[in-house]
């Protein structure tokens, strides 16, 4: 007979939460800021997600967004599925459950003394803010750093008002774009006309650098073929998948990619490691990347 | 080392009282002319001891298709244990338990499945041997003799069941009915021998399994995989009937009043259309071709990491439950080594196995 551990606990209960502050970032993009009640997820880590419950609805996988997680966590969360909407009726003082944190992360070791470029496309600015915070929190341990920002529509900027302390500090320097400058009014902030590929073509990037990337699927391809064009080796490039993580564990199968299960060996891998992965990125184990 | 009985067939009623007495016992029941199902039973004559495959594999006893994980109400969370009575599980044939062996990797694995590992440890396996059909290709899978994963295993000698005892609760059993059991003399080791190389000339669908795992990577953009996802009709049959399927979704069931309800899990299946859609509707195995050959990947390559190991079993089930014909697993690894063209069709190699 199989043995099994005394008072093996579920892990699917999830930690309470309450809502303490809810901050508009964008028309469909909210910073939700929860008071953890229960449950220690100081130990999250930039790239690391966490499982949002609202009970009678559902979880969803969701980046850690801020660098330091103690009492309370933020999470930038777009309005785009059954969770996520429901969560958009709730107001400050409501509960969520949490689960967490799950993957494994940047590699903040790796990264230490090297020059660094973080490159976020779309909502990907979410778990790339929680690097971008932690690499300033501890600025003298990398090298030289450049935020690349890459928008659809000028309109979905997110962390206008931090940016604008980025940009004003002389040890980063920052690339921000769209696709589409959006009217009536102006651009929240000085932006200029282009995709995430364009920023990278104008951005000092060499093969000095090691590389954070997230953003939509469709993003990577075009970056990664840009990164080599500038030198950029592939073991020094890192990407974040999305894939619809639901128990976090290894276990439910949702989010494999190839032979890994994104939420454990995941969900930022090297590229190196990636190229082993049918299906992980589109361009992957073809010349053209 | 395991230890060696023996007890009359004659003696199969005194046996199933025996097992009574632990817990309720599981066992292939007959459900319809041509179908058998793991069913509870209070004795031995309820049980269909020719069953070859049931319906669903045993996994259903651990991993339940649809459990309770907690429920909720505005205030608290409260965990639902399944249930702690111990139970038997009789008549699994070695692909079976190849097939809970691969369910006891991934859920025993950290963190462990507290719901699957609380059912599993309270659960006796019994064994039982059984002779291949034209469908059985556990021996190309190297899951035709039972390994581990047993506490006692019956073979079938004639006038004999021959019993290996394989842990301490497998023994104790033994051990609480000496008059019923004797240790199992030389002839019966001899018909024990004969019994299980018999057993391995009698499989007609087969293949050579050398290397099929880096085949199988090898030849993933092979157009065969376009043209039986073509013929795939998303139905996801494949996956339940599969012992070593073992995805699940988790969803919320609420209340009326939307204060309380509880969270669920269910078994799911990667064929069906929404497995890998994500928030935004963006879905990374959206075509049967993309779902197929992902499945077909974890059944005969594995997944690299952590486990690095082909989990299908050969049982069969998939091939016949398939309304498509297109889960054949032995003549896509044929033809994806090259051996057969697909004008031949499945059932070319398919001897048949009256003979055994």
């Amino acid at each position: 007979m199989l043995k099994v551990k005394q008072n093996l606990q579920s892990p699917f209960i999830p930690h309470w939460a309450i809502i303490r502050s809810i901050t508009n970032l964008s028309e469909d993009n909210t910073l939700f800021e929860l008071q953890i009640e229960d449950g220690d997820f100081s130990e999250c880590k930039p790239g690391q997600f966490v499982q949002l419950w609202l009970p009678g609805v559902g979880e969803s996988p969701i980046s850690v967004c801020s660098a330091k997680v103690g009492e309370t966590i933020e999470l930038c969360i777009r309005r785009v599925g059954r969770v996520t909407n429901a969560l958009f009726l709730l107001n400050e003082g409501e509960r969520v459950g949490l689960r967490g944190p799950f993957g494994t992360g940047f590699p903040l070791e790796k990264y230490k003394g090297k020059n660094l470029c973080l490159i976020a496309g779309g909502l990907g600015i979410a778990p790339i803010r929680s690097l971008l915070q932690h690499v300033l929190l501890n600025r003298e341990d990398y090298g030289k750093l450049i935020l690349i920002y890459g928008l659809r529509h000028s309109a979905q900027l997110l962390f206008r008002h931090e940016l604008k302390h980025v940009l004003r500090r002389r040890d980063i320097e920052v690339f921000i774009s769209a696709e589409e400058i959006r009217g009536p009014d102006l651009p929240p902030m000085s932006m200029q006309l282009g995709r995430v590929t364009d920023m990278l073509s104008l951005a000092p990037v060499d093969e000095s650098y090691e590389i954070a990337i997230c953003g939509p699927p469709v993003m990577y391809k075009y970056v990664v073929q840009g990164l080599k064009a500038k030198g950029v080796k592939e073991n020094s490039i890192w990407l974040s998948l999305e894939r619809h993580m639901k128990c976090g564990m290894g276990k439910c199968g949702h989010c494999f990619v190839g032979g890994r299960f994104t939420c454990m060996q995941g969900p930022v891998f090297n590229l190196t490691e990636l190229r082993f992965l049918p299906e992980a990125i589109e361009c992957e184990g073809t010349e053209s990347c | 080392m395991q230890h060696y009985y023996s007890f009359e067939k004659s003696s199969i009623g005194r046996f199933f009282d025996l097992i009574n007495k632990i817990g309720r016992v599981w066992a292939p029941v007959r459900v319809s002319e041509a179908s058998f199902s793991f069913k509870p039973v209070s004795n031995h004559e309820q049980v269909a001891f020719e069953a070859l495959r049931t319906i669903l594999p045993p996994k259903k006893l651990f991993f339940s298709p649809e459990e309770t994980l907690f429920r909720f109400d505005e205030n608290s969370i409260h965990e639902v244990s399944p249930p702690s009575e111990r139970e038997v599980l009789f008549g699994v044939h070695p692909c079976d338990l190849a097939g809970l062996n691969v369910m006891d990797t991934i859920y025993s694995a950290h963190p462990q499945d507290s719901h699957y590992m609380k059912r599993r440890s309270k659960t006796l396996i019994i064994g039982l041997s059984c002779l291949p059909d034209k469908y059985c290709f556990c021996e190309s899978m190297g899951t035709d003799t039972p390994k581990k994963g047993y506490d006692l295993f019956l073979t079938d000698i004639g006038s004999h069941y021959f019993v290996q005892a394989q842990t301490p609760e497998g023994l104790e059993l033994i051990d609480s009915c000496r008059e019923l059991f004797s240790p199992a003399d030389e002839d019966q080791r001899n018909r024990f021998k004969q019994f299980w190389i018999y057993r391995s000339q009698c499989f007609t669908n087969k293949f050579e399994s050398d290397n099929v795992p880096a085949i199988v990577d090898m030849e993933w953009d092979n157009k065969l995989w376009d043209e039986l996802g073509q013929r795939c009709l998303s139905c996801g049959n494949c996956t339940p009937v599969c012992p070593t399927c073992y995805c699940f979704d988790i969803v919320d069931i609420s209340s009326l009043d939307g204060k309380s309800g509880e969270r669920k899990r269910e078994w799911d299946s990667c064929q069906i259309v929404s497995f890998a859609k994500v928030a935004g509707d963006f879905n990374f195995r959206p075509g049967p071709v993309d779902r197929l050959k992902f499945w077909y990947r974890h059944k005969l390559h594995g997944f690299d990491d952590p486990y690095g190991f082909p989990t299908c079993v050969g049982c069969g089930r998939c091939t016949v439950s398939c309304p498509s014909g297109i889960d054949d697993i032995v003549g896509v690894v044929l033809q994806l080594q090259g051996k057969r063209m697909k004008e031949q069709g499945a059932e070319a190699t398919k001897g048949d196995s009256s003979s055994c």
